[in-house]
């Protein structure tokens, strides 16, 4: 055994001088496999190496623990331990000081002198800290740092071969003859050990220049790299889907809406004709229309992090950040070069401020919820934005959570401190402001004299209560007595409150009137000027750099916008310019123009990152999944990539092909891989070989989101109003929540008022206003994310509240009454009637089986619907609200009117349609209930 | 997102039916193990603990530590006296000319323990004896929603689960018929909204549910307008036939069978739900106990029942707003109020628990999200002093599973401004919660964005003072 490792030793030696060889590269890759498998055998036999006859120095210059601390111990001990026992000398964790020998000898309070007993791992509390046996001195502390077997075994052989702590010349000249991993060169770290530290080759895939493989001409080439791999695992893949299935899919996968019955007669027909050109036709048919351009938008606005309103105390209307919103669903069904895409939502205004598009795109830096009112301290939103756009740029742009590097350098990937506040400084001369830009024709402006007449008919119904209230206090309010604290002013306890409460919602509605106006959440560039409060819209200054002051271009220690420490210049992720040989430019600093450069920095043809992910994305969207795993997050943390040769393939062509998703879209769509069946012959058989469905042998079926299920809901039903952009809908949310009062600064935000006509209110869910305070409970309980964080791809849970929701809520009444009803508007017989509801809802015709249970079952509920006596629904324009008043704290009801109840128009209702037609409504629900319908096959 | 969690072929375990999950992370791990090795969740069980379940008693808006029990005889003196306040961190809201302002009530020693505690708590300086006051806590923030997005979810900005939520993760729901984390928010929702009981990063199913005050108190837990039982039934049963035919053709696919499971879960929960949550059965004395009937208790006297109601059928985490407590102005008049609103409910609910034998392992937790001011500006000529929002100390207390009881830990400086001993952020505050429930929040973590996240944020250290 000892014999084998000495001639493995002498082995690896040899590998190293020749691997030394190859170095010069901006990369040392100083991939040593021999000798780390080697030594990793050595140091996973517990109790082999105290062997006094073994004499490994025969075979090195260095003994085996002088080896094992260099390459592995020391590493160790800076990654998982210093930060508490050394890195701070006048805060060391339990009097246990890890930066010497010596020290650690001395132990700390707990252990004291036996934390280390050289020659003796076994004993050692050090090492038994690291097992995690000893409760509650499982080190390191946190769970999902704790180490690794592997690593554990390190330290108890380092301690039996005599906790040898060698140089640190020595530990360098060790390392250089043995370290195993890819050192990268980056801008610098904190620290020279995390400078010099190493990565697994492996997780430094994303930086590395993308490689171009050859297809065989004849091979779609996402089968040929999918069904290379399938073969590897000997796997058969499944047959193509049914045409049905495949109509749906492709329907739902790019306009997020079901085909119409239509749509799927023509598709089965030339699908059986011509299947390859039936996918492409119907594809490029999709994608041609404007509603290609909301499905792919609502995926964007997903990572974006999309919201009508600010969040926080006040939670502003942010009124005019529907226009970004229908900025994202224009460039989808223009098909703009997603270079283009990049560049005019980081730097559109520097690229020429007097284009539109270019102005309403920057919104997207503004997009995170953000606040700064009296009791807030500027510095501290200042910085809250600049941290929430830096890691917004880095997980977007760059599939880079770049958050993880802001108060230290990385702990997994080659990411320095210093390269955050690099790019936090190309951000720190960016200012919000929300300028006039006018209206281009492809704006649509629909529906603005009925969202200003709702604005102002809430403002003047205020205005009105408001001077009643005004009245009635200056007629009881008396002077208040000597001691007063207990406010005895004569008035009732929600006076005062009201007062204030009107006052801020007058000033929110009237933020709101903005809706309407040719003005664009936008930024500039410029000098930063403190703000006690932002109430409303801000202007570009005739001169951004008089006024205000420039931000110091500082890493912040810890994180701490009141720490400045070394300074920085604007810049990228330096390890992508250094592994990806992308020409390193300088950005610039000062007036410069710093987002410009990143911009172009991202869009540039040799970085590494921006195709890669922007392709991942695209196919996570058509697949459920990204060909690497976490399109957010490409680096060490985030999953591997399946199929890296066909990503890096992908990656190209989509450059090649000027940066077109739509292209992408239709060479994805083309190919086997997209139109197999969800279905395999041998399901055992996948289940044994890809347990994890990586391999794509069947589709991955899905559920539909929570927007494609209420959209295809109102499809269904032929309510949906398919009108393309335009201000922000109020669709009818459950009465509850709407009605709920919710708080924000000075009192109680107004009531949320639906939209008054079906037609208004029935768009599709990309248009329903995004209220950060108010969630809409329908989105949420289907897994709509929060507008606050970036989202990569959608959760599905199946929880009950969402068979509450499809069985119980008014909207689904209101959808099932509505479908009936416009089935028997075309339909008399039963049949054809259950047919045609089949064939809408779920893109075939029944079964036998099927068509006799919903027939059935519709005759009986029309013997429960006969007799039943509905009410018409009566709306009443005002609500009586109770709240806790501040000042008093005491309850208190006030009355606030609802001006769009006055005209409210509401869906179909059962009073006016027969049994028979409820009956069938009955039918409907529970067909927009079934599994079929919510999973896409 | 989680890596485990992203395939949409997922395995059996994801699909927890119920508003709650049924398992918590612990009992997960054995299952994601045959998966693939990970720190997501914890491999082994963490701490032996007295708690299992916990009630949090959500002060919202600020109650001020110096008016309910951390008397400051200093204040008397310099009562009106000029104060100064210097530090770059400041917002508009302290500025302006500022005295020092003193307590409108009198303060005694209370129980056995001799806690302080004004005399505005008639009812709860009966129960101090069970009480453990702590002192030391600091906040991070002055405003509001930023204040209490981190009392309740470990971050200042929003976006991150509740500490339900967490707790939940990590120990489940022992009845799958309830949410496990229940929310009973006031009338009004606080500033920020439903994100303060947010599920965050972790799946949907450990969302804060509020239970209305009003209304359905589950969203559309109600059947529609002239919908009976039976026809609900018949539907189901149509549904159920569908359902199967279609999953027979899909063998192996578990979320389709998970999701037929959920409408049978949902048929149930239609008629239990209502019984657990109707208070009307319990005795006249109980309710008079807590205060409900009385207008001025009844709201939060319903509540405390409810949440008493609730752990006992095995809800893991309960939390009950009452406020606002923001008094700027009049304070006298607004904290004497809001103090006689939660006094006799919250005395009821210790009592309660008490007598069920149900405190020793219930923790019930008492804070707002941050105390307030020493000092005040001169609204109203210096008629209606109140006091500002104060991140450096703060009201809080513990009472029941596992912490000391009839205790005071901790102490502010002499005006009441700042605390000074067994000083701990929340985040600290945050570690000992989870660690008196048993859980380890170095080992609460869940992969997202990049990084395994835990409630603390970046880890933090248990207040050993307040465990027993």
């Amino acid at each position: 055994m000892l014999r084998q490792e000495r001639d493995r030793f002498t082995t690896m030696q040899l590998t190293a001088t020749q691997r030394i060889a190859r170095q010069g590269q901006t990369v040392i890759e100083m991939a040593v496999g021999i000798i780390l498998c080697s030594l990793c055998i050595s140091v996973a036999m517990p109790l082999q190496a105290a062997d006094p006859d073994t004499d490994m120095a025969a075979t090195s210059e260095w003994g085996d623990g002088e080896m094992l601390f260099a390459l592995k111990v020391s590493q160790l001990f800076a990654d998982k331990c210093n930060a508490c026992h050394g890195d701070d000398p006048d805060n060391i964790e339990g009097g246990f000081d890890m930066r010497s020998r010596e020290s650690i000898l001395v132990g700390g309070d707990a252990f004291e002198d036996t934390v280390v007993l050289p020659g003796i791992g076994q004993k050692s509390m050090l090492h038994v800290v690291t097992t995690r046996r000893e409760s509650g001195y499982e080190m390191p502390p946190k769970e999902s740092e704790k180490l690794t077997e592997e690593q554990v075994n390190w330290i108890r052989k380092w301690i039996d071969l005599g906790a040898s702590w060698p140089n640190q010349s020595t530990i360098e000249s060790i390392r250089n003859k043995y370290a195993q991993g890819v050192q990268v060169p980056t801008s610098g770290g904190l620290s020279d050990d995390w400078s010099n530290r190493r990565y697994q080759s492996e997780h430094l895939w994303a930086y590395r220049p993308t490689q171009n493989s050859v297809v065989p001409d004849d091979q779609h080439p996402i089968d040929y790299f999918v069904n290379k791999a399938l073969r590897q695992k000997d796997l058969e893949p499944a047959a193509d889907a049914l045409p049905y299935e495949v109509c749906r899919r492709l329907s739902f996968g790019l306009t997020g809406l079901p085909p119409s019955v239509q749509q799927t007669a023509n598709f089965a027909k030339s699908y059986s004709a011509d299947t390859q050109k039936a996918v492409a036709d119907y594809a490029d048919t999709l994608m041609s229309s404007p509603h290609y351009g909301e499905h792919f938008g609502r995926h964007w606005l997903d990572v974006g992090r999309y919201a009508d309103s600010a969040g926080f105390a006040n939670d502003y209307a942010r009124p005019n950040a529907w226009r970004y919103r229908d900025y994202v669903i224009r460039a989808f069904n223009n098909d703009l070069p997603y270079s283009d895409f990049v560049r005019q939502q980081i730097a559109g205004d520097e690229l020429s401020n007097t284009d539109s598009d270019n102005l309403i795109a920057t919104g997207f830096l503004r997009m995170g919820p953000w606040e700064q009112t009296s009791m807030s301290v500027f510095r501290v939103t200042r910085q809250q934005w600049l941290d929430d756009v830096t890691d917004s740029v880095g997980q977007t742009f760059l599939a880079h959570p770049l958050q993880c590097c802001k108060c230290h350098d990385h702990k997994f990937d080659p990411l320095p401190t210093r390269d955050y506040y690099s790019v936090m400084a190309v951000f720190s001369t960016t200012q919000f402001a929300e300028p006039d830009v006018p209206f281009t024709d492809d704006e649509c402006q629909t529906g603005f004299e009925a969202g200003d007449q709702w604005t102002t008919a809430k403002i003047e119904a205020y205005k009105k209560q408001q001077q009643e209230l005004s009245q009635k206090i200056a007629a009881k309010r008396k002077t208040e007595s000597a001691n007063a604290k207990i406010g005895d002013n004569g008035l009732d306890p929600g006076d005062e409150a009201s007062q204030a409460r009107m006052n801020k919602n007058i000033k929110r509605h009237e933020w709101e009137l903005d809706k309407t106006r040719p003005i664009a959440l936008s930024v500039y560039t410029g000098k930063t000027v403190a703000r006690n409060n932002v109430s409303g819209r801000l202007t570009v200054p005739l001169n951004p750099w008089k006024k205000g002051y420039f931000e110091k271009d500082t890493i912040l220690t810890g994180g701490d916008a009141f720490s400045p420490g070394a300074p920085v210049t604007p810049g990228a992720l330096s390890a992508a310019e250094r592994i990806g040989d992308m020409p390193s430019r300088p950005f610039p600093s000062g007036k410069g123009k710093r987002r410009m450069a990143l911009a172009d920095w991202i869009i540039h043809d040799d970085n590494p990152l921006t195709s890669r992910v922007i392709v991942n994305r695209v196919w996570s969207w058509h697949f459920g999944k990204g060909i690497a795993g976490n399109p957010n997050n490409f680096g060490a943390t985030g999953r591997l990539p399946t199929h890296p040769e066909l990503l890096d393939y992908l990656a190209n062509w989509f450059v090649d092909n000027g940066w077109s998703i739509k292209k992408l879209n239709r060479l994805i769509v083309q190919s086997q891989t997209y139109r197999r069946s969800s279905r395999h012959l041998n399901p055992e058989q996948v289940e044994a070989k890809d347990p994890k469905r990586d391999l794509y042998a069947t589709f991955l079926p899905r559920r539909l989101t929570a927007e494609e299920m209420r959209d295809a809901l109102l499809s269904c039903s032929g309510e949906l109003n398919r009108q393309i952009g335009g201000l922000p809908c109020r669709p009818d949310l459950n009465q509850e929540v709407a009605m709920q009062p919710r708080q924000i600064m000075g009192g109680t935000a107004s009531v949320y008022e639906p939209d008054a006509l079906p037609q208004q209110r029935n768009r599709r869910s990309i248009y329903a206003e995004k209220i950060r305070g108010l969630r809409d409970p329908f989105f949420e309980t289907f897994n709509q994310p929060g507008p606050d964080r970036s989202c990569e791809l959608r959760e599905t849970s199946t929880v009950a509240p969402q068979a509450f929701t499809l069985l119980n809520a008014q909207e689904m009444q209101d959808r099932s009454l509505a479908f009936a009803k416009s089935l028997l508007s075309r339909n008399d017989d039963a049949d054809d009637v259950v047919q045609d509801a089949f064939q809408i809802a779920l893109a075939r015709i029944p079964i036998e089986s099927e068509l006799q249970a919903v027939k059935s079952h519709w005759d009986r509920a029309i013997k429960s619907e006969q007799g039943k006596l509905y009410e018409p629904v009566r709306l009443d324009t005002k609500i009586v609200r109770t709240v806790m008043a501040e000042k008093t704290g005491e309850p208190y009801d006030f009355i606030e009117i609802m001006p769009a109840y006055a005209n409210y128009v509401p869906d179909v209702q059962p009073s006016q349609l027969d049994a028979r037609t409820r009956a069938l409504g009955q039918v409907c629900l529970v067909l927009m209930n079934l599994n079929e319908f919510s999973y896409l096959d | 997102m989680n890596p485990f969690q992203q395939n949409i072929y997922r395995p059996r375990r994801d699909f927890l039916y119920g508003l709650g999950a049924s398992l918590g992370s612990v009992a997960l791990t054995s299952m994601l193990q045959a998966d693939e090795p990970s720190a997501t969740v914890s491999q082994v069980p963490h701490f032996p603990a007295k708690a299992k379940r916990c009630i949090f008693l959500m002060m919202e808006g600020g109650p001020s530590q110096i008016d309910t029990f951390d008397p400051k005889a200093e204040l008397t003196k310099r009562h009106l006296q000029e104060f100064s306040r210097s530090g770059e961190e400041q917002s508009a809201m302290s500025s302006g000319k500022r005295y020092f302002v003193k307590s409108p009530f009198k303060f005694k020693k209370a129980g056995q323990c001799g806690a302080d505690i004004c005399d505005q708590w008639v009812h709860l300086q009966e129960r101090v004896d069970d009480i453990c006051f702590y002192r030391g806590a600091q906040a991070e923030s002055v405003n509001h929603p930023t204040a209490c997005y981190h009392i309740n979810t470990g971050n200042r900005f929003g976006g991150d689960p509740g500490v339900g939520a967490w707790v939940t993760y990590g120990l489940g729901t022992s009845n799958k018929n309830l949410p496990g984390f229940v929310v009973l928010p006031r009338s009004s929702y606080p500033q920020g909204g439903a994100a303060n009981w947010s599920n965050g990063f972790l799946p949907a199913e450990y969302q804060g549910t509020p239970l209305r005050p009003q209304g359905s108190p589950i969203l559309n837990l109600n059947l529609p307008a002239g919908m009976t039982s039976d026809q609900q039934r018949e539907n189901l049963d149509l549904l159920a036939k569908l359902n199967q035919q279609h999953l027979t053709g899909r063998p192996g696919r578990s979320e389709l069978a998970a999701r037929m499971g959920s409408y049978e879960l949902a048929y149930r929960m239609q008629s239990e739900v209502p019984g657990i949550l109707d208070i009307d059965g319990e005795s006249r004395s109980t309710l008079d106990m807590y205060g409900i009937g009385d207008a001025k208790t009844d709201r939060f006297g319903r509540k405390c029942l409810l949440a008493r109601r609730l752990v006992e059928k095995g809800v893991r985490f309960v939390q009950a707003y009452a406020g606002n407590w923001d008094s700027h102005d009049y304070i006298e008049r607004a904290h004497g109020s809001l103090i006689r609103s939660v006094d006799q409910p919250i005395a009821a609910l210790l009592k309660d628990l008490k007598q069920r034998g149900m405190l020793k392992d219930t923790l019930v937790f008492f804070c707002g999200e941050f105390g307030r001011t020493p000092d005040n500006g001169l609204r109203g000529g210096g008629k209606s002093y109140g006091r500002d929002h104060n991140a450096k100390a703060m009201t809080m207390w513990f009472a029941g599973g596992g912490v000391k009881a009839g205790e005071t830990i901790g102490a502010t400086d002499e005006v009441g401004g700042e605390a000074v001993e067994c000083v701990h952020p929340l985040r600290d505050v945050h570690v000992t919660l989870l660690r008196l429930l048993g859980l380890d929040d170095n080992k609460l973590t869940y992969y997202h964005a990049g990084r395994f996240k835990q409630l603390s944020q970046f880890g933090g250290d248990v207040i050993n003072e307040l465990i027993a």
